[in-house]
């Protein structure tokens, strides 16, 4: 058996929705620790890293192997089910057909051929040097606020006031939120400042917005990095997003 | 292949105005490319992306494709279609667009400085390059995925998808790259390269007899395949079949006389000319599938066809064919019949008010064998053998009395005409020739493509309420030749807004121009000499008289033809 595992349904529900905010298909790779990924968007503009521990299922069992999964038809098929419920993943050994089982369905899912699919990106090494630590909810609802009036954010820090700062203007809004000490835990109050895109922004925020903490990661027109945890801390996800800069 | 080779080679191609220079350059590339990159290049080239047999449709218009530019640079759509009218062209425009992207030109109507996304790449260190999840070098066969992709989307979220394929394909894109993205997007490469081109390409490139490559390409339906099988040798090309399921392009007629066709052939067969639609049935290992004159998959439109005719052949069999509807014994018009192929839905309804009846006139494939070579009158023998019911009356002869008859019986039966076929004839697909002629009344109407129009006026200010009507050259250029603002029903007007509204590709005041596909038929009482038209020639009274939606645009009146009527009607 290449794999052979129970799951909590709303964990592995929300392994999924943290991977297809980015992607609608990817390579996954299982071993005997358990499963992750890494992928880029088909625009290049964002990466996923995803780990989920052995640990975050009921039983796990796996060869070290690589699957191909439509990301989009998983999260269709398991829009359906309902929480709280455990899930049984079963993969033979040379299997094409990934079997889950929940609350009486059983379903057979055709994976895709991984060499389909685009290669694993290497491991980004970029220094960000602005460091901080807050709420997934609040970084949701300032997207989500920011959304109404524009497309893009700024996302930056400014070390003199300590503060922590998002700014989204629009051709006849404007709006910004700042966060202080109290609300934010800096790591590191090194100055930043980047733009980014809502539309990346918004996807990733629904996701974030389950995590109690959210540690962001920002230089001067560098990528933004979200890292945070889910399954009760087995499960850790990196969203990296590439920033918008000014055309010169 | 790397696709800004490919971008490459068509700016290359679109600079050349010969023909010779053109195939001598396509002929030099061929035989480089791997099995891979071979068919996709060959289609590509002729600005197709599926095989031509394949029901499969890109169906992206240029408001999709606005969308698209519009989410990677910044500026509103009108800053694009500004742009777009300004050089006339898609794909001009794009490169444009994407060019602007370092030049920041879209700041110019926007209060904020302009921004653009930057790719991830630039941050990932200095192996970027080699890795190829996050690299830029886009390749031949990975736009042809995406493009599959694009086509083959489903389901409420496809449109969002569609449009986050075609962004970071422009995403992506180097400028040059672009400009034939979007061309490709609308299937119209505009660098002149067509099926004729490509077959000389072809059998120069593999050295083989350009008859068989035309020859494998009639029975295969695309020349992407052809070129893969050239490539192997002229015995590859030889064993080429046709298959069940690819449908085959179907063989077209020439106007004509009746003494004229049995002056210069003796024994002519006769069939009635059905005023219906054309159709291709397939039967294989006991499935059923139905294509219309256009090839598209019309199975599920007809299903009563589908049965009569699947009850009617034990064999399997490739069948041609014509529709017709039939009410109180007399052939409606052809309206009712394209009213049932478009209508997917409520096909049940559709079925109690008129009735439809297949007329089987040849056949090209039985249990195997591939028939096209054969003369008519032996297609017919076979036809015969597999089929009694639906079949076409058939009379042979040489004497043009008996024809006269036959064809006064057509037209008092409320047929369009009749069709006179040589019976040494092959099937030859896609070819418009001498061994299938029509006899009908003169009528003066002419197929032709819609490219413009004018938003109408008072009750019919929200939609389109005059037409610009092109015909074409030998080259597929397409040559204004007329306005229509006449003959339509309200209905009809809103049915064409329906179908040209996501096809505008600029509008200037009152005027929009299309992407052209629709093909009208329109009638008029008079060629004209015009200085006012490209072409020379203007119609006087034209009129609407209906829409071909069986037709492409490589079907309408060529320059030539309209040349020809007026020379007739001064003569």
């Amino acid at each position: 058996m290449m794999l052979k595992a129970t799951i909590d349904a709303d964990i592995l529900k929300e392994s999924i929705d943290a991977i297809s905010a980015l992607v609608t298909e990817c390579r996954l790779h299982t071993d005997e620790t358990g499963i992750s990924t890494r992928a880029v968007d088909t625009a290049n503009v964002a990466m996923i890293s995803f780990h989920l521990k052995k640990e975050a299922f009921e039983s796990f069992s796996s060869t070290k192997s690589e699957l191909g999964l439509d990301i989009a038809k998983i999260k269709n098929i398991f829009g359906m089910m309902g929480k709280e419920n455990l899930l049984a993943l079963e993969l033979p050994d040379e299997g094409h057909k990934l079997k889950v089982s929940f609350e009486g369905y059983q379903y057979s899912i055709t994976l895709l051929d991984p060499n389909t699919i685009r290669k694993d990106p290497n491991i980004p090494n970029i220094n960000l040097p602005g460091k901080v630590v807050l709420s997934g909810s609040e970084l949701n609802n300032a997207i989500k606020a920011a959304a109404v009036v524009s497309d893009k954010i700024a996302l930056g820090i400014d070390p003199a006031t300590q503060t922590f700062y998002m700014v989204a203007e629009g051709d006849t809004d404007h709006i910004r939120r700042e966060f202080g000490k109290t609300e934010v835990n800096f790591i590191n109050g090194a100055e930043a400042r980047s733009l980014f895109s809502l539309d990346y922004l918004k996807d990733m925020g629904k996701v974030m917005s389950r995590a109690e903490e959210v540690e962001l990661s920002l230089g001067i027109d560098h990528p933004a990095n979200f890292s945070f945890y889910l399954a009760g801390g087995n499960g850790h996800v990196e969203y990296l997003l590439a920033p918008r800069i000014e055309a010169d | 292949m790397r696709f800004i080779d490919f971008a490459t080679y068509c700016r290359q191609l679109e600079g050349m105005s010969g023909r010779l220079e053109m195939i001598d350059l396509i002929r030099r590339i061929l035989p480089g490319l791997d099995d891979d990159d071979l068919p996709v290049f060959v289609r590509f080239v002729m600005g197709r992306i599926f095989p031509d047999w394949s029901p499969l449709k890109i169906g992206i218009g240029p408001n999709l494709l606005f969308d698209a530019v519009t989410g990677i640079v910044d500026g509103t759509r009108d800053d694009i279609i500004h742009d777009i009218n300004m050089t006339g062209d898609v794909g001009t425009a794009f490169e444009n667009i994407l060019s602007s992207k370092k030049s920041s030109a879209y700041s110019r109507r926007s209060t904020q400085a302009a921004t653009v996304q930057t790719p991830l790449t630039g941050f990932l260190g200095q192996d970027a390059e080699e890795n190829s999840a996050v690299s830029p070098v886009m390749t031949l066969t990975e736009v042809e995925r995406d493009l599959h992709r694009i086509a083959t989307a489903q389901g409420k979220a496809s449109q969002e998808m569609k449009l986050d394929i075609i962004r970071s394909l422009l995403s992506r894109s180097k400028p040059l790259e672009g400009r034939y993205i979007a061309r490709l997007l609308l299937e119209d490469l505009r660098i002149g390269v067509g099926e004729g081109n490509m077959k000389s390409a072809i059998a120069r490139a593999f050295e083989v007899d350009a008859s068989l490559v035309e020859h494998a390409n009639q029975a295969i339906n695309d020349l992407g395949e052809v070129a893969l099988i050239a490539k192997k040798g002229e015995p590859a090309l030889r064993e080429v079949r046709i298959r069940p399921f690819h449908p085959v392009k179907m063989m077209l007629a020439q106007q004509g006389t009746i003494s004229g066709t049995i002056e210069e052939n003796g024994m002519v067969a006769a069939e009635f000319k059905y005023d219906g639609s054309r159709f291709q049935f397939h039967k294989s290992g006991g499935e059923c599938r139905m294509y219309s004159r256009k090839l598209e998959e019309v199975t599920g439109s007809l299903p009563d066809i589908l049965e009569m005719l699947d009850t009617a052949v034990d064999h399997d069999v490739i069948l041609d064919g014509e529709v017709i509807a039939i009410k109180n014994g007399r052939p409606m018009p052809f309206q009712a019949v394209l009213r049932r192929f478009r209508r997917k839905h409520k096909v049940n309804s559709m079925k109690e008010e008129v009735r439809m009846v297949p007329h089987v006139f040849d056949i090209l494939y039985l249990d195997g064998e591939t028939l096209i070579d054969l003369p008519l009158s032996e297609r017919r023998g076979r036809l015969d053998s597999v089929i009694t019911a639906y079949r076409a009356p058939q009379t042979v002869s040489d004497d043009p009395s008996v024809i006269e008859t036959i064809y006064n019986d057509a037209l008092s039966a409320g047929h369009e005409g009749i069709m006179l076929k040589v019976v040494s004839s092959p099937y030859t697909p896609g070819i418009r020739g001498k061994n299938w002629i029509k006899i009908k009344p003169a009528v003066d109407t002419l197929d032709l493509a819609v490219v413009g129009a004018e938003w109408g006026e008072g009750k019919r200010a929200h939609l389109f309420g005059s037409f610009l009507l092109a015909c074409r050259n030998e080259e597929g250029e397409l040559i204004l030749l007329s306005k229509v603002a006449t003959g339509f029903s309200d209905d009809q007007l809103a049915e064409i807004y329906a179908l040209l509204k996501d096809r505008v590709i600029s509008q200037s005041g009152k005027e929009v121009k299309f992407e052209p596909f629709l093909v009208v038929e329109a009638g008029y009482s008079e060629i004209q000499k015009s200085p006012n038209y490209k072409g020379g020639y203007a119609l006087r009274f034209p009129r609407f008289v209906r829409i071909r939606d069986d037709k492409g645009i490589d079907d309408i009146e060529t320059i030539d033809g309209i040349l020809e009527r007026y020379q007739r009607q001064s003569a």
